[in-house]
Parts: C-alpha cells; sequence; structure tokens
C-alpha cells in the first residue's frame, strides 16, 4: 500500500537517456525477467478475447468451484465463472485502470512541473501548496469518500488516485527543470530565438523523460495494489472482472477453494513485482552502474592469478624492511594498485612506483589527473576505494610495513594506528571534507580526543591555539561555526589544522590548493610551508602545478598514466628535466603563467596574509 | 524557529480548510441517501422528508459547510447521525488501536531498516542481495495479502494467536500485544524491506562523500564514523522515506483492520463513508489531515536539526 | 487500562516477548472455564442506538433484550409468551386489547414498573417515528385501567400487533430515560442484563452483565453476555473457529470450515432470495407488465441446481414468499412454475416477446454471484439482464423510490400482515410502483379482518401473488448459526439470529 516514491527517483533528475538504455535493460537478468513478465501481462490484457474461451462474466451454474480441466483450465469460481477467461480479462482492466491512474497524474502533473519549474512565480507557489494538500490525503481514505459519493466505478476511482499520484510526477519534473532551466544549451536555446514552449518540449522534456518512466513503473504498480486492496475490501465494482475483485472472491472461498485466491495473488505478485523491478532495471541502465563481480576461483584471470600471489593482510606480519631503509619515514617500492573489472582482468591505475620521503622533507608529486598520483597518496593513507587492490609492491612506514610484499590490501588494522596519529591528510575540496552537520569546533576535538586520549576541555583549547596557530583571527567564532559558515580558504586552515592537531610525522596533502580563489592559495601554501618548517614534518604534496612543487618541494617525483616517469631534487627536475614528459609538462605550466607565490610580496607571514583572508569570512560570520 | 514553525501551521491550517472543504463537497453529493439510510427501509416517505430537514440536508452546500466549519472551529464536530456517538468519542476510543499500530510498526521499521540498510551498504554481499530482493518482493505483495497469509497460518491453523481483535477497555496488556502483534507485522514487512532499501543508498551515497574518507585520515574509529557521522547525513532522505511511509501507512491499516476485525480508525472511515455519516467522515479526514500535518512538521524540525544548513535558511 | 502513547508503545514494543504467553491462554472471553458463565456473540449488525424507540427487527434483538424486557415475550417457536404482560386479550372486532402487568417489576434506575410507565413507552414509540415506527402504525391510545392494566385501542384489526409487542413496540425503558438523549448510549430498562458502558467500546463489543434481583432467574444464564460486532463474515468465521466468540452467524460456505473445527449448527430460514418484480404496471419495462413474461421469468430457473452450486443445498427451494410458519404457506405453491425454459420462450412469445428483452437492475457486491448466475438463466431463455453496479448503501432506498424495474433481493418471511405491509399493499416499502388490483385488494382487507382466520386469508393472497408472478422466488436459504460445544442455543423462528433467552450453558 505505499504510496511512497523512492527517494532516489529524485535524484534521478537530470539524467539524459543515453545510448541504449533499452539494451542494458535487456541485458540485466532481472530487467529482462521484468519486461517478459509485463510482457506477457500485456499480450494476456491485449489478447483477452481470443485468449479466453468465455466472457468474464459467463456462470457455468451448474459447475462451480470445480478443479480445472480440458474446458476451464484454471477451473471455475464459486458462481461456475471460468477463472482463467476471468484472469485474462482482469488483467485486461486491471493494467488499464493503473494505466489511466498513472496517465491522469502524468497529464496533470508533468505540464504543471514544467510550468511551475520554467517560469516560477505565483503559479509556482500555488501548485506547492496544492502539490501539500494533496500529498497530505491519506489515498485510501480519500477513495472511500470519492466511492461514496460516485458510486463504485473502477475507472473513477483510478482517475481520482491518479490525481493523488500526479505529486510526484510534478516534484520530479519541477526540480528537473529548475536545475535545467539555466543550464547554458537551454539559454543559448533562448538566445537562439527558439519559443519558450519549444524549449521546453525538445531540451527539457528529454531530461525528464526517463526519471518519468521510472516513475511510472511504480505509480502502475501502487495503482494495482490500491485498487485490488479497495476491491479485497468489496468496496469495488463488483460487476468488471479485475484481479482484486477475484481476490474477494478467492477470500470468501479461502476454505473451500484457497487455489482461487493463488491466481489473482500470483497475478498481482508478478505485475507489481516486475513494474518495481523494471524501474530499477531502467535506473541501473541510466546510472551506468556496472557491478564487479567478485573473481571465480580457479579461473585463468588476472584476478585468478592475483589471488594465488597475494591474500588479505593479517593483523602481524612476520615479514621485516629490507635493513637499510628503516630510517626512511615513508618507502614505496613497486607499488600497483588495480581494480577487478568485470570481464575478469584489472585494471591497473598504479604500475611499479617506488620512492620514499624521510623526516622534515617535502616529496612533490607531480602530474595530470588520471596519473594515478592520488591512488598513489591514498595507499600510503590506505584509504583506497573498497574494491581497489594492491597487486604489486609494498609500503612502509617508519621501518614497518603497511602493505607487505604478499598482500592485496592495505592493513587497516596496522595503519589505523599511524593514521590520524602519524600520517595525516589534507585533501583537495576544503568544504566538501568538513561534515556540515557538526561545527567545526567538533570536528577538530574528536580527533585528539580519540587519538592522543586527552580529555574534551584540553583538546578544545588545544584546537582554539591550532585555528590561532593556521592563522584564523577568531578562533572561537570559527570553532563554534559550521563549515557552511565560513569560507572556503578559511575551511582549508581547518582542515589544516586538523591535519597537524595530533602532531603527525607525515602530512600527506592532495592539491591542497586546487580547489581555492587564487588569493587564498598562496596564503594556504604559505602556511604549509611555515608549518612545515615548523614542525619538522615529511609532506606529500600531490599536485598538478609545478609552481607548486617549486615553491615548496625537496624533491619531486613525476607521474604519467600510473607510472613514474622521472624523480629527482626539485631544482635539479625543474632546471633540467630529463623525461619528455616532465618536460611537455614544465612547458605547458610556464606559458604566459607567472608562479603564484609571485602574488604574495616577499617576507609576508602566513598570519598577516590569513588576515586578508579572514576579512570576507568576518562579514559572513558577522551575518 | 518560532517564526518557522508558526509559518508551517499556518500553512497547516490553510490545508485543512481546503481539503475540509473538498471532503465536504464530494459528500455533499451522496448524501442523497442518508436519511433513508438512518431511519431504515420501513420508515415512510414523510419521515425520511421530516429527517432530511433535521439534518439540514435540505438547505444548500455552503449554507451547511460553513454552519458545520463554525461548530468545528469551537471544537464541536457533532455526533454521528447514525448512533449518536459524538465524534470526538468515536475517534479518541478507535486512535489509540490505530495509532498503537502504525506507530509500532513505524518504530519497528526505522530500526530494523536502519541497521539492515546500513549493513546492506557496508557489508553488501549476501545482505545486500537480501535486502534487495526482499525489497522487490515487499513491493510486489500488499500488505493486506500479506494479512490474510498471517491469518491463515498462524492464527487459524497454529492458534498462536486470535484471529480477530480482543482489544476493550478492560483487556489487559497480554490482549493488546496478542491482538497487535501480527497486523503489526502485516504492516512492517513491506516497509521494512523498502526502507532499508533506500536507507542502504542514502549510507552508500554518504559513504562515499569525500569527508568520511577525511575523518578516516584523522583515525576516528569506523563504527563512530558510521553512526555518527554516515548515519546523521543519510537521516534525513530516510525521514523523507519514513513520512510517506507513515501517510502510506494511515490508508494501509484500513484494509489491515478490516482482515483482523480491529476496531481502529480504518473500520471507522470505512463504515462511515459507505454510510454517508458526514459528521463523522468528516472528524475521520480532519484527524488523518492533522496527523499527517503533524508528522511533516515533525520531520522537517528533525531535518533541520540533523542539518544546520537546514536550520538557517 | 489507560491508553497512554507510552504504554502502548511499550506495550507492542515487547510483543514479540510476550506472544508465546499470550497465545498460550487463547483469546477472549468465553472460552475458559468448564461451565460458560460467559457468552460471547458475533453479530453483524453494529448497535446504532438504545433508544428501544429505535429498535430494529433482526439482527440487532438480542442487544435490546439483555437490557429491556417486552411486554410479550416471543418462543423461540414463535408463539407468544407473558413477559412484563401476564395476560392479553382482544375484543370482539380486534380493535382494543387488554394487557395484564407484572408488578413487581423495577428498572434499573430504580423506577417501578407499572401501567403509566408501559403506557408512557408505547405514546413515546408512537411519536419518535423511529425504524420500525410502522409498528405502531394501528396504535390509536393507550388507557391505564388500573397500576396494572392497560387497554391499547387500534385504528383498524392489526393480526400482527402482538407479534409486535415482542418486537420493537413492546420494549419498556424507565419512564425517566425515555425521550433523553442518554438513552440512546445508557439504556435504562428492566432487563435481565445492565449494560456495562465501562466495558464496552462503540463499534465493536457491548458488554452486559448479569443484573441483581431480575424477578425471572430462568432468563439470567450467563454472568456475562459479550456481543462483538465483527461486520466481515471471514472474521466471523476466523473469531468463531479460534474461540474468540461462541456463536455467530456464518454462511454455508464458511459453515463448512466451522463444521470442520467442532462447530455446531443451528439451522433456520428466515429469508426468502430471489428478484422483485416491482414494475407489474410497465412503466419502465413494459415486458414485465404482462403476466405471462413474469410467468416466463419464473419458469425461466433452475432453482434446484442454483441452490446445489451457490449454496451447497442449504435451503429449501419455493415459488412462493410465504414461509412454512407464516400460517399463509401453501405446499401446492411450490409446483406452480418447475424449470421449463421451452415453456418459458413459449410465453415470451405469447406475450410479444419472442427476442427477449433488456431488464436492469441494481447490483452491489453482496449480490455480485446470484445475479451472473440470474443473468446466464435469464439469457438462455432471450431475456438481457444488465446489472448497474450501485452502493450498497443506496440500494434500499434506490429501490423504494422507484428507479430499477426490478431488483434482486433477500425479504423477511414474517407473520403475513407484516409480509403483505412490507411488500405487498401500495403502501409496502417493497411495491414502490404501487402496484394493485382491485381482487388484491380485497383479499389484503379480507386479511387484515380476518381475526383469527387472518392467517388462513393470507393463503390466498399468497396463491393470488404466486399466480401472478408479481415476485421471482427462488429459495429460503438456511440461516447458518453456529456455536461452538460450550453452549447450547435455539434458533428463533423469523429472526436472523436468536433472541438472547435462547442461550444456555452446555450441560
Amino acid at each position: 500500500m505505499s504510496m511512497i516514491q523512492p527517494d532516489d527517483l529524485v535524484g534521478q533528475t537530470g539524467t539524459v537517456v543515453r545510448s541504449h538504455p533499452v539494451k542494458k535493460i535487456l541485458k540485466n537478468p532481472m530487467g529482462l525477467a521484468s519486461v517478459v513478465v509485463l510482457l506477457f501481462m500485456v499480450v494476456l490484457a491485449v489478447l483477452a478475447n481470443v485468449l479466453a474461451p468465455f466472457d468474464p462474466n459467463f456462470a457455468d451454474i451448474g459447475k462451480t468451484l470445480s478443479p480445472g480441466d480440458a474446458v476451464n483450465i484454471l477451473g471455475t469460481d464459486s458462481v461456475g465463472r471460468d477463472v482463467w477467461s476471468r484472469l485474462v480479462f482482469g488483467a485486461r482492466t486491471t493494467l488499464l485502470s493503473a494505466l489511466l491512474c498513472a496517465g491522469v497524474a502524468i497529464a496533470i502533473g508533468l505540464p504543471s512541473g514544467l510550468i511551475a519549474g520554467y517560469y516560477g512565480g505565483k503559479f509556482d507557489g500555488v501548485s506547492n501548496w496544492l502539490v501539500n494538500v494533496l500529498m497530505s490525503l491519506p489515498g485510501i481514505i480519500v477513495l472511500l469518500t470519492v466511492r461514496a459519493a460516485v458510486g463504485p466505478s473502477v475507472w473513477i476511482s483510478m482517475v481520482a488516485f491518479g490525481i493523488l499520484m500526479a505529486p510526484g510526477y510534478f516534484r520530479l519534473t519541477r526540480t528537473a527543470v529548475q536545475s535545467v532551466r539555466n543550464e547554458l544549451y537551454v539559454d543559448a536555446a533562448r538566445v537562439a530565438g527558439l519559443s519558450d514552449a519549444t524549449i521546453l518540449s525538445r531540451h527539457i522534456f528529454s531530461v525528464v523523460r526517463a526519471p518519468i518512466i521510472i516513475q511510472t513503473a511504480v505509480i502502475c504498480g501502487v495503482a494495482i495494489a490500491i485498487q485490488s486492496g479497495l476491491e479485497f475490501l468489496g468496496l469495488g465494482d463488483p460487476s468488471v472482472a479485475t484481479w482484486g475483485v477475484m481476490l474477494n472472491e478467492g477470500f470468501k472461498n479461502i476454505y473451500l477453494s484457497p487455489v482461487l485466491l493463488v491466481w489473482p495473488v500470483l497475478a498481482i505478485g508478478l505485475t507489481i513485482g516486475a513494474l518495481v523491478l523494471l524501474g530499477n532495471a531502467i535506473r541501473d541502465a541510466l546510472e551506468d552502474a556496472e557491478k564487479i563481480k567478485a573473481p571465480k576461483r580457479g579461473s585463468n584471470t588476472a584476478q585468478a592469478e592475483l589471488a594465488t600471489t597475494r591474500h588479505r593482510p593479517e593483523r602481524t606480519i612476520s615479514a621485516t624492511v629490507e635493513s637499510g631503509t628503516e630510517h626512511h619515514l615513508v618507502k614505496v617500492s613497486h607499488l600497483g594498485v588495480g581494480y577487478p573489472q568485470a570481464d575478469g582482468s584489472i585494471k591497473k591505475v598504479v604500475d611499479d612506483v617506488s620512492f620514499h620521503v624521510d623526516r622534515g622533507e617535502v616529496l612533490g608529486i607531480v602530474g595530470e589527473s588520471g596519473s594515478g598520483k592520488s591512488q598513489t597518496a591514498f595507499s600510503i593513507l590506505g584509504l583506497l576505494p573498497d574494491n581497489a587492490r594492491i597487486v604489486a609492491g609494498s609500503i612502509q612506514f617508519d621501518g614497518k610495513f603497511t602493505v607487505a610484499p604478499t598482500e592485496d590490501r592495505v592493513s587497516q588494522a596496522r595503519l589505523s594506528e599511524f593514521r590520524g596519529k602519524r600520517i595525516s591528510y589534507i585533501p583537495q575540496e576544503p568544504m566538501s571534507n568538513l561534515d556540515p552537520a557538526f561545527t567545526i569546533g567538533y570536528q577538530l576535538v574528536t580527533p585528539m580526543v580519540r587519538v592522543l586520549k586527552i580529555s574534551k576541555a584540553e583538546a578544545r583549547q588545544r584546537a582554539l591555539k591550532l585555528l590561532d596557530d593556521v592563522g584564523i583571527r577568531f578562533p572561537q567564532k570559527t570553532f563554534d561555526a559550521y563549515p557552511h559558515e565560513v569560507s572556503g580558504g578559511m575551511a582549508q586552515r581547518v582542515l589544516i589544522a586538523g591535519a597537524i592537531s595530533c602532531e603527525p610525522d607525515l602530512i600527506i596533502a592532495d592539491e591542497p590548493t586546487t580547489a581555492l580563489d587564487v588569493t587564498v592559495q598562496a596564503d594556504v601554501l604559505d602556511l604549509i610551508r611555515d608549518l612545515q618548517k615548523r614542525l619538522g614534518v615529511g609532506v606529500i604534496l600531490v599536485t598538478h602545478n609545478f609552481g607548486v612543487v617549486a615553491d615548496l618541494c625537496d624533491r619531486v617525483a613525476v607521474m604519467q598514466n600510473g607510472r613514474l616517469v622521472e624523480d629527482g631534487d626539485v631544482r635539479e627536475v625543474l632546471r633540467n628535466p630529463k623525461d619528455p614528459y616532465t618536460q611537455k609538462l614544465l612547458g605547458s605550466m610556464l606559458e604566459g603563467k607567472e608562479p603564484m607565490t609571485m602574488l604574495v610580496s616577499a617576507g609576508m607571514t602566513a598570519a598577516e596574509a590569513a588576515v586578508r583572508d579572514d576579512e570576507s569570512d568576518e562579514k559572513e560570520l558577522a551575518q | 524557529m518560532v517564526s518557522f514553525i508558526l509559518k508551517r501551521i499556518v500553512s497547516g491550517i490553510s490545508v485543512l480548510v481546503a481539503i475540509s472543504f473538498f471532503t465536504y463537497c464530494l459528500l455533499y453529493f451522496s448524501s442523497t441517501n442518508i436519511a433513508r439510510n438512518i431511519l431504515g427501509e420501513f420508515a415512510s416517505q414523510e419521515q425520511v422528508a421530516a429527517k432530511e430537514v433535521e439534518l439540514g440536508l435540505d438547505r444548500p452546500l455552503l449554507v451547511r459547510f460553513f454552519e458545520w466549519a463554525g461548530q468545528a472551529v469551537q471544537g464541536n464536530f457533532g455526533a454521528s447521525w447514525f448512533n449518536s456517538e459524538p465524534v470526538i468519542g468515536a475517534i479518541t476510543t478507535r486512535l489509540p488501536i490505530t495509532l498503537t499500530l502504525v506507530v509500532v510498526a513505524m518504530l519497528c521499521i526505522t530500526i530494523v531498516a536502519t541497521l539492515l540498510g546500513m549493513a546492506a551498504a557496508i557489508k553488501r554481499g549476501w545482505i545486500d542481495r537480501l535486502v534487495q530482493g526482499a525489497a522487490v518482493l515487499g513491493d510486489a505483495i500488499p500488505d493486506f495479502v500479506l494479512g490474510i497469509v498471517l491469518v491463515a497460518v498462524f492464527a487459524i491453523n497454529l492458534h498462536f494467536f486470535p484471529a480477530t481483535s480482543s482489544i476493550s477497555p478492560d483487556a489487559g496488556m497480554n490482549a493488546w500485544v496478542a491482538s497487535m502483534t501480527l497486523p503489526v507485522i502485516a504492516l512492517l514487512i513491506n516497509g521494512v524491506a523498502s526502507v532499508a532499501q533506500q536507507v542502504r543508498s542514502a549510507v552508500i551515497k554518504q559513504m562515499e562523500r569525500d569527508y568520511v574518507r577525511t575523518l578516516r585520515s584523522r583515525g576516528i574509529p569506523e563504527w563512530e564514523i558510521l553512526f555518527k557521522h554516515v548515519l546523521r547525513s543519510a537521516a534525513p532522505a530516510a525521514l523523507t522515506v519514513l513520512s510517506l511511509k507513515f501517510v502510506g501507512m494511515l490508508g494501509g491499516v484500513v484494509i489491515i483492520e478490516q482482515i483482523f476485525a480491529l476496531p481502529g480508525m480504518g473500520a471507522l472511515a470505512v463504515q462511515s463513508t459507505s454510510m454517508g455519516d458526514i459528521p463523522l467522515v468528516m472528524g475521520v479526514v480532519l484527524y488523518t489531515v492533522v496527523i499527517v500535518i503533524i508528522v511533516n512538521l515533525l520531520v522537517d524540525l528533525i531535518n533541520g536539526w540533523l542539518n544546520p544548513k537546514v536550520r538557517v535558511s | 487500562m489507560k491508553f497512554g502513547p507510552k504504554s502502548t508503545v511499550v506495550a507492542v514494543l515487547t510483543a514479540a516477548a510476550l506472544a508465546l504467553t499470550a497465545c498460550g491462554g487463547g483469546g477472549g472471553g468465553g472460552n475458559n472455564g468448564a461451565a460458560a458463565t460467559t457468552l460471547t456473540l458475533g453479530s453483524v449488525n453494529d448497535m446504532k442506538t438504545f433508544d428501544p424507540t429505535d429498535a430494529h427487527i433482526g439482527h440487532t434483538m438480542p442487544f435490546y433484550q439483555a437490557v429491556y424486557d417486552s411486554l410479550i415475550r416471543r418462543a423461540p417457536g414463535g408463539e407468544l409468551e407473558p413477559m412484563l404482560a401476564t395476560e392479553w386479550t382482544y375484543n370482539e372486532d380486534h380493535t382494543v386489547l387488554t394487557l395484564k402487568l407484572r408488578t413487581d417489576v423495577t428498572f434499573s434506575d430504580g423506577t417501578k414498573f407499572d401501567a403509566t410507565a408501559a403506557k408512557a413507552n408505547l405514546d413515546r414509540f408512537k411519536e419518535a417515528k423511529g425504524q420500525d415506527a410502522y409498528q405502531a402504525a394501528s396504535l390509536k391510545s393507550v388507557d391505564v385501567i388500573d397500576p396494572a392494566t392497560i387497554t391499547i385501542t387500534l385504528n383498524a384489526p392489526d393480526p400482527a400487533f402482538t407479534y409486535y409487542l415482542t418486537q420493537a413496540l413492546g420494549f419498556v425503558a424507565s419512564p425517566k430515560a425515555i425521550g433523553t438523549e442518554g438513552i440512546k448510549t445508557d439504556p435504562d430498562g428492566s432487563g435481565p442484563y445492565v449494560y456495562d458502558k465501562a466495558s464496552s467500546v462503540k463499534g465493536s463489543q457491548y458488554v452486559f452483565t448479569k443484573r441483581e434481583g431480575y424477578w425471572d432467574k430462568d432468563l439470567q444464564k450467563f454472568d456475562k453476555i459479550t456481543i462483538k460486532y465483527l461486520v466481515d463474515l471471514t472474521a466471523r468465521t476466523n473469531a468463531l473457529v479460534s474461540g474468540q466468540v461462541d456463536a455467530a452467524l456464518l454462511d454455508p460456505k464458511s459453515g463448512k470450515q466451522a463444521e470442520g473445527s467442532g462447530m455446531v449448527a443451528h439451522k433456520s430460514q428466515v429469508d426468502w432470495h430471489g428478484i422483485l418484480l416491482f414494475d407489474r404496471d410497465g412503466a419502465i419495462t413494459p415486458a414485465l407488465g404482462d403476466v405471462k413474461v413474469r410467468q416466463a421469468i419464473n419458469y425461466a430457473f433452475d432453482r434446484k441446481t442454483i441452490l446445489e452450486q451457490q449454496y451447497l443445498n442449504e435451503g429449501t427451494v419455493t415459488e412462493q414468499v410465504f414461509g412454512p410458519e407464516s400460517g399463509a404457506y401453501v405446499p401446492e405453491l411450490d409446483n406452480t412454475y418447475p424449470y421449463d425454459p421451452a415453456k418459458a420462450k413459449a410465453l415470451l412469445a405469447e406475450a410479444g416477446y419472442p427476442d427477449g428483452f433488456t431488464l436492469k437492475i441494481p447490483t452491489v457486491a453482496a449480490f455480485d454471484g446470484v445475479n451472473a448466475v440470474y443473468k446466464q438463466q435469464l439469457a438462455d431463455v432471450g431475456i438481457k439482464l444488465e446489472t448497474e453496479t450501485i452502493p450498497p448503501a443506496n440500494l434500499v432506498s434506490d429501490m423504494a423510490a422507484g428507479k430499477y424495474s426490478a431488483a434482486t433481493f433477500q425479504l423477511y418471511q414474517g407473520e403475513p400482515w407484516v409480509a403483505i405491509n412490507q411488500m405487498v399493499s401500495t403502501s409496502a416499502l417493497y411495491n414502490p410502483f404501487k402496484s394493485e388490483t382491485p381482487d388484491l385488494t380485497a383479499l389484503i382487507q379480507a386479511v387484515q379482518n380476518g381475526g383469527d382466520k387472518s392467517a388462513d386469508e393470507a393463503k390466498k393472497v399468497n396463491e393470488y401473488l404466486t399466480k401472478n408472478a408479481w415476485f421471482l422466488p427462488l429459495f429460503r436459504l438456511n440461516q447458518m448459526y453456529f456455536s461452538n460445544k460450550k453452549i447450547d442455543v435455539q434458533p428463533q423462528l423469523q429472526q436472523a439470529v436468536p433472541s438472547i433467552y435462547n442461550y444456555a450453558p452446555a450441560k
């Protein structure tokens, strides 16, 4: 009886139907099954006249509740009507009424949603209010009232129910249209002189098409459930053969002939189930979700091979690191990271990468997006996605393996001793890396309480101090603020404060400035440099920007397509790049661009620079 | 905050007024036979005519509506035309039953579906497939069909539970528990499955968020990330589904109450609408809408509490 | 217990834990102990009001009988027995009825029952125009002769009047309570039981407890009687089978299940089933104006097969509308219309309808099955039956308003005079087109003035109606009343369910 529209339907908006979604649906076994079931029901409905040997209301009074035989293949009901004929004609009425319901809902919801979303204004306000009214009505009670008013007709109740279901389409269309309305191509169309109607039908309709199909599948299912529910209560139109009426008839005779209940239940269950599955299949097809199957044992594929050579990490390992390398803070040796594919192969994103970082040293890893630099960094942090596999090599931290040479995953147990405490992380996108639901203070204090095992009050003192250290002018205000209340630059400072809060030995900064305004970028880089000098920590700086590297790093490693193409002293590499890729990268970067650091006048400290950053934030906080 | 609530109350009242009027109009067109139905088959035409005048059925729609509304505003919802039971009394004696059913079912759904959905999102594997499969099955089998099966198996065949309710004012806790168990199960099964699926996708969505990775990098234990951060961010999506489920359940409970012969609001709704007992129908509709409005308001307030961003705007 | 939201939530949260202990003991009342001291009944109809002026024959009688005594009591077989009136006599022309009353009876509010109280109730009944107001139609006046005697003067002889005094008209409430609002929900009568309002839930269950100091201990066989309103047939069956009620009305099909579970059937015949052919003057359907067409319809039905197949043979086929115990029954009339489709066709041809005609009738969910059967039977002789689905609540009023020329229905088979006023006389509800013929009118008058012989006179009415095919009677169905073995129960003649006096703990 659920009148629920799955939440992710709404999230589906904005998806454009890509090539051959139909093929994808049919490839999905669930999708195929649902299409087959629905087609079967449709065939029953369309060919009812041919398939049914009897009129659905024809009663053979001498042959009631008989089991199936050659004449009545599914037997007869309590008044001698042919069950098969009623089932077939029931399919027609039931499907038609479900379509009628969905049709009414679309006819009302779609245009009003289009108009409300496209033009907004008063129409939007009024229709939203109406939607609220409709959504506050419990369906069955309204249908009971409608039935009392206009009589027990399948069609009228389905029209009424369609009206009740219209808000689903309205909301769907409205949000979709709103999100598309200001997109460039719609603007372009407008500039090109297309009328609103043309834009609506040509551009926007294509956007809402897919979610509407999904929604329709869901609504048809709900309509069938509601309708058979009413008929089950004996509140339907008994003279029309529908599955619900048959259900009622079966329930009346449950003690004499329970099989009468089986057919309509099966028909209803299969049809609604198929509609639900179809909706899911369409959604999957559109989301392009490729599911990764677990490798089958013994199959001769790259995955199977991997399984024989590498295995899950154990809590303690016997393997010891190569002697003479213990002094390196981090040492990555011949690291390979891959993702299992559906066909049994493994797609490598990092391949044979080796480097090391010592205490107090700053290593830059440079490369374009997709070069595997972030994957390498995440391997050290142990924050690779669940399905990633270490296919080769090892990682050691402070003389201990975090990934031993035979392991296919990063040992979370071993890394949790280091993470937060000794290795910390500065992310790329400041806003999305703070939980919007908690205050900044909370997000600074909790890790310290957990990792350093200090009291909350102490952690609070430290947090305020840290905020001050990273150059935030009003630590208390920021401490109490929620992430959305501060600017991007400030959020990045907060994240840096978080990264150093537990006095780590190694900081991994993943493009720490990319998401920031140009003016703020320099401030943040200065801050990192200051802190690194002051705390003497090792830093791995992942970036695509040679300017940043030149500014901060002692050594640099250049990556391309998952491989390390060149590494060495930063001055050496910058002055005298050996690999052609490095040369190309350097060349493109320097073309007409000034190094970032030039924006900051020499001698200006991080704290001073932060003041500028804070001034804009202050206004926000004051509001 | 206060202005937000006030705003919502005002809009709730406007919805209430609109629905009252709409329902009254619908009932107006169905009220042709009421006097005859009240008086029974042996009443004479004169008696019927007299009754129509007594009930005001001879007066125009708007006059009747405003008369009713005027009384209703003062808290006087009248009495049933058929058995003279005051509308307020009729609803208050039946409400505990329906609310118990719905609230308990919702609580179970919330707890079980959250745990299942999270397990499916995190563990994946068989539990994920189970949840996905159950969700389809739950959607495919209407709850009343499940109710029939439960009665047939657990009450008629196994005698574990009474087939129909044994609830009465002097009945003890045992009677309540015995009477409510099967209907609650019938109500919650499909809800658990579909809500678990929603929780699952919301949790998966949240698990992929950047801040989760950052929290991990800070050394926050996995359970804390899950229950404190991910669940909280996934909650608004789940809450919206739950509130829709709640509204749906107020309708679904009508059929369930019929199957188990529970004297709740659903039975009252079927009776009053089929007889055209206007005061009672209006009472039932208003009660339902008020509950829906309150639930929606609560959901908004909880969402605001969960998500400070919403709170500000 | 009070149901605060908290306690109810807790209640069901512990459901899983307590369920096992709860079900061990079995469900509700009437199910524990060896000799039954409590009685729990499942009722098809809900109790609308306790106001006796609004009492209605049929399913709700037990509710009233529990709290009110009637002036005359009707034995299960239909004989009249003394109750509040110890004796009753008519005058010569059957227009004045003298009642001798008991003097040792008090109402539950302490007021004494006497002639004044009886008069007050009868007067009030006539004035209130309740559901069964027709019962007081012939009542002209009531006079108190002495505290233990009243005389009732009638406008015209009413052969059913003493029967009415066992029904709604006969119930006596405390004179202090009659006419008040309170009596609708809080009865004050002199009956064997008192209504326990605190334990009852309107629309669900009604509890009555034994009244102390009641004048006739023989009528108080239980300490407590609970009547549960269970409208759904399957729910009623489930309740009976699982022991939650001791007795309930089922139907032939659900009866099979009850019998299988060891329930005892108590069968009686109350209604006749068939089609009411209203439009005997052919106002809407001209064909029905022809007696040959109506006879053809009667010939078209294979009553025996329908009864067998539809009702598992639980009933008796009939071609007349009066029941065997009514006194107006004529056994030979049941051979008037044997199943003969050829003859039906011939009659239709004679009447000028060789290709048949179309007959439109209303249908509701309850009649859906049989209407499909009727449609088939009529189609076999060339008549097309069209059904129009209407809300059940509108059925009676639509029929009474003359919207349909015929309708499937089942009608109560009562005393002849009651039956005539129900479906034959021009004022009858089920004679919406007010069909009448001089012959019939004369026959009806003879019944009214027939005194002791009125039943014999009614036989002539019966013959007239059958020969002229005013109706299509098909069968009298068994009223499938079931009880468990803890109680004994006797069916009540011409009443949908047994009177409250008919139950006793099993010996």
